[in-house]
């Protein structure tokens, strides 16, 4: 509906903005706008006052719980309703049958369970076991670690030896993209490929995940090959805390904004 | 080479909470329930889309379905707190969200106009507001219409009606 001067209301306006507008009127209402600054001119107001409602809006993202413990929470409800789902109107006759199918159910779904919360339990805890991953390293350089072709920043873990840190990490069913198997001792500081050396890091284990300590490799790399650093004193720091270690070389308490989303390891997708 | 297992239900909910939770949170504390309950009722929301999915029941347009129930539990919660309704959720986190660099004087103008933008949206009908916050979160308007019981063209002119009463504050 036009306004009563021949110019686009505000709704149309809006509703162009948003994308809800389409085909022929779409086309119609665009060709207006080309032609009258005085459209294009509100629509430039309203756009704005959008921009400043979500410049406040956003501000509540960053004042949100925290996800995980509602997350484990819910998951807690759920298999408490699953296990008190009732078996409803069923013949006597065939009782025993389907009782017998509904502990099997369960034991299925609490089999799947235990695995889901041991994935939780390791994906809550954001450093390794220190007597499976109390870290290794090969013999190299600096030298050796800071020339242009040593260091890619990537470095493959072959399947199966993928499969061996899960399994000695007693997860047996990880899910796809929500592990990085990674080395607590990167190579690019000399880690070697060796199961002491790896670890299934959760990314979603609260703020301190697997792309926190991408940033931190990344970092102590940089420091070590500027000479800024000692080489076996950043892989000590980073074996025997890393959490401790980013903390102690970004002089923070908390994990960097921009490091929330930093990625250099591929997660694992078996 | 391990093979995942497939997800069960109770997987796929928790990841629709981890998509969806924020945004239903701050929609249902904006409504005006303080965060515990906004929490609980979010909380309700997913436990009900699992009875819906394990019944079967339809799978399209589960953002809307989620926004549908999480606003209905929140009118109920609100009802039963007899709260006045305000703009909880924006009221607590309206701290500070300009840039570090500006002087007082910008910083002040920032506040004053924040504040101006927040008073008016406390003056908007209640529906005109939910259209609002469900916009913001993302919603389109075929899904706001459904969330609150209203047409679509309903959605195009409250929106319209809005952000021309905004814009005006915008303006002073």
């Amino acid at each position: 509906m036009r306004s009563e001067d021949g110019h686009l209301s505000d709704a149309q306006l809006v509703a162009i903005a948003d994308g809800e507008v389409v085909g022929r009127e779409a086309r119609r209402l665009e060709e207006h706008l080309t032609a009258c600054w005085q459209c294009r001119s509100r629509r430039a107001e309203l756009e704005r006052t959008i921009a400043h409602y979500v410049r406040v809006h956003r501000n509540t993202s960053e004042k949100m719980p925290p996800m995980d413990e509602s997350r484990a929470r819910l998951l807690a409800r759920l298999v408490q309703q699953s296990a008190a789902a009732p078996a409803a109107s069923v013949s006597s006759r065939r009782l025993g049958r389907v009782a017998y199918g509904t502990v099997a159910a369960c034991l299925i779904l609490g089999a799947g369970l235990v695995l889901y919360f041991s994935e939780l339990r390791a994906g809550a805890t954001p450093v390794p076991d220190g007597q499976l991953t109390p870290g290794a390293t090969r013999i190299v350089t600096k030298e050796d670690l800071c020339s242009v072709e040593a260091f890619d920043g990537f470095y493959p873990i072959p399947a199966r030896v993928a499969f061996n840190v899960f399994e000695s990490y007693q997860i047996q069913n990880p899910r796809p993209r929500s592990y990085e198997v990674d080395y607590l001792i990167t190579p690019a500081l000399g880690g070697a490929e060796d199961i002491r050396n790896l670890w299934p890091q959760p990314y979603a284990s609260g703020e301190w995940n697997a792309h926190v300590k991408d940033a931190l490799e990344s970092h102590l790399h940089d420091l070590v090959c500027r000479d800024q650093l000692d080489l076996k004193v950043a892989q000590r720091d980073i074996a025997s805390d890393w959490i401790a270690a980013y903390r102690k070389y970004f002089n923070t308490k908390s994990p960097l904004p921009d490091h929330v989303a930093f990625s250099v390891d591929p997660p694992w997708e078996n | 080479m391990l093979v995942p297992a497939p997800a069960p239900l109770e997987y796929e909910i928790v990841e629709l909470f981890t998509q969806f939770r924020n945004p239903l949170l701050r929609y249902v504390s904006a409504l005006g329930l303080p965060l515990a309950d906004g929490e609980e009722v979010v909380q309700e929301v997913f436990l009900a889309l699992f009875q819906h999915l394990r019944q079967g029941k339809p799978r399209t347009n589960l953002k809307g379905w989620v926004f549908r129930v999480g606003h209905n539990l929140a009118l109920k919660q609100r009802m039963r707190n007899g709260r006045r309704e305000k703009l909880h959720g924006l009221e607590v986190v309206a701290t500070e969200h300009f840039a570090p660099g500006l002087n007082p004087e910008e910083h002040l103008a920032g506040v004053q106009h924040r504040d101006r933008l927040l008073a008016a949206i406390e003056t908007l009908p209640e529906v005109d507001r939910c259209c609002l916050y469900l916009r913001g979160e993302g919603l389109r308007y075929r899904q706001i219409a459904e969330v609150l019981d209203i047409s679509l063209g309903g959605v195009s002119e409250m929106l319209g009606r809005t952000l021309a009463r905004l814009s005006k504050v915008e303006g002073c």
